[in-house]
Order: C-alpha cells, then sequence, then structure tokens
C-alpha cells in the first residue's frame, strides 16, 4: 500500500497521549492520598505508611473503568507490535503478557489494603511503579520499532 | 488497525459500511462532548472563568483540582481513542492527498493542547481560556469535518 509511513504519524502522537494519560493518572492517585503542593515525596511515604482507607464501593468505582480502559488501551499499544521488524514478536509476547499482568496487579492492589490483607501501602506503590515501567518500556519498543 | 491497511476497499462492501457506521457514530460523540463541555465547564469566557476560578460575589467555589483533572483525564483517554480512528481512516481514503498529513498533524496537536490547555488556564491566568475555548473549538470541528469527508469518499464516491 502506498504512503504507509502516514500511519507513524498517530503512533507517534499515541505515544505521547499515553504518557500524558499516565502522569495525569499518577497525578489524580496522588492527590486522593491527600497530596498538596510540591511535597510529592511526603506523599509517597504517606502512603507507604498509611494509605487512605477505601471501601469496596470506593474501589470498584475506580477499578471497573480502569479494567476496561487500561485493557483497551494496552491492547491497541501491544498490537503495533506486530507491525514491528526490529523486535522478535516472541520478545513482544513477553513483554505484552508482563503488561497485562502488572496492569491487572495496579488496579486490583488497593483491594488487599481494603480488606486488611496488607495494612501497609508499599504493594500500591510497587504495582504502580512495575506498571509505568513496563508501560514505558513498551512505548519505547514501540517508538523504536517506528 | 492493521486491518485498515491491508484489506481492500473495493471489495469489501463490508468493511465499507463499518467504517461508515463508526465515523459516523465518532461525528455524532464530537457534536456531543461538545455539548457536555458546555455543561460540565462552560463554553464562554465568563461561565468557564467561574467554574475555574469561582464567584466571590455569587458565592461560588472554583472547581476542585480532583474533579478538573479526572475531566483532562478521561478527555485525554477519550481524545486519543477518537482521533486515532477517524485519523487512520483518513489516511485510509486520502493517503495521497498532500493535505492529509498536516490536518492529521493539526488533529493530534489540538486533541492533546485541549485538556492540557484547561490545567494550564486553572493554575495560571485566565488568558490560558481563550486558548482553550478556541483549540477546543477547532479540534472537535476539525474531527467532524474530516468525518464527513470520510463518509463522502466511502457513501458518494
Amino acid at each position: 500500500m502506498k504512503n504507509l509511513h502516514l500511519y507513524h504519524i498517530p503512533i507517534a502522537y499515541m505515544l505521547v497521549y499515553v504518557i500524558a494519560i499516565l502522569v495525569s493518572g499518577v497525578w489524580l492517585f496522588l492527590l486522593s492520598q491527600g497530596l498538596s503542593g510540591s511535597d510529592m515525596l511526603e506523599t509517597f511515604i504517606r502512603v507507604a505508611n498509611l494509605p487512605e482507607p477505601k471501601s469496596l464501593h470506593n474501589f470498584i468505582e475506580v477499578a471497573a473503568p480502569h479494567m476496561f480502559a487500561m485493557g483497551t488501551l494496552l491492547f491497541v499499544i501491544a498490537h503495533f507490535m506486530l507491525f514491528s521488524t526490529r523486535i522478535s514478536h516472541k520478545f513482544s509476547l513477553r513483554i505484552s503478557y508482563a503488561l497485562f499482568v502488572s496492569a491487572l496487579f495496579n488496579i486490583s492492589a488497593y483491594l488487599f489494603i481494603s480488606f486488611g490483607l496488607f495494612v501497609s501501602g508499599w504493594i500500591k506503590l510497587f504495582s504502580m511503579g512495575l506498571f509505568v515501567l513496563v508501560l514505558v518500556f513498551m512505548l519505547g519498543l514501540v517508538a523504536f520499532s517506528l | 488497525m492493521k486491518f485498515l491497511v491491508t484489506k481492500d476497499l473495493a471489495h469489501t462492501t463490508l468493511l465499507v459500511n463499518l467504517m461508515a457506521g463508526v465515523v459516523f457514530s465518532l461525528f455524532f460523540y464530537l457534536a456531543l462532548d461538545i455539548v457536555l463541555h458546555a455543561y460540565v465547564v462552560g463554553l464562554d469566557v465568563t461561565t468557564l472563568s467561574t467554574t475555574l476560578y469561582g464567584n466571590t460575589e455569587e458565592f461560588i467555589e472554583p472547581i476542585l483540582i480532583d474533579t478538573l483533572l479526572l475531566q483532562v483525564h478521561i478527555d485525554l483517554f477519550m481524545s486519543l481513542f477518537t482521533i486515532m480512528i477517524v485519523a487512520s481512516i483518513y489516511i485510509r481514503l486520502h493517503s495521497t492527498k498532500v493535505m492529509t498529513k498536516w490536518l492529521v498533524h493539526i488533529l493530534f496537536i489540538l486533541g492533546l493542547l485541549s485538556p492540557i490547555l484547561l490545567l494550564v488556564a486553572y493554575f495560571t491566568s485566565a488568558g490560558f481560556v481563550y486558548v482553550w475555548l478556541v483549540s477546543f473549538i477547532l479540534g472537535h470541528c476539525l474531527g467532524m469535518l474530516m468525518s464527513l469527508l470520510i463518509l463522502k469518499r466511502l457513501l458518494f464516491k
């Protein structure tokens, strides 16, 4: 097909949009944990020591749209690896699995805190950090493949 | 997006109708999104300023940053999907035109700028309210125009 290179434009912009969605999502999470001003480190410590209590209702209110949104978004990002000639499909498959598993872990992490399985919020911080790392790595792979 | 690249439209009436269907829906989504934003934040400078900064004379509190950021977060997600679909189909049908590349660039930039400008306006000055208003309306109108051009090519060729 002629002018296939034009499709690089939406893919490149998608990477920027996903970064913006990621930043606003992390910011929203920190705001829900009492972030005020620029005391980000203090908020992280507060989450680790004593996360804000959340009911099952609050959890589902956040988890339900994220299950749909993250699932579709990750599918769209990961499926661009099908076009890649620089990265093997086997490696792309492994990263895609890691991406979906870390997303599911990140969404459900607060459930463990809500049910009292974990008193500390480190599990939420760990799952969020892991998801962000894997997602940024995947975005890097897509950018490298362009 | 892969099917958009590989299937030949001349022999696939089902794909033509599917593409027309999704673009038709997105055209109305873009129109209704303008109306939705008119209700949520306002679409004139006075209402927007009241929403973002409050009004002491009428005892109206400014919008909470949590609420505004949630709106921006959702707007970014919805814009990404809408613009990706419209742009991909537009490229598929108008790939030989020189303007295509620039229209796609402008659409993506406006779609990304408008949610960010709303946050910038909240934290800085009312001057950015004008910039947000222009970028939001222009972005949506451009998306709707590109949708109409796609439908014209698909249904009236």
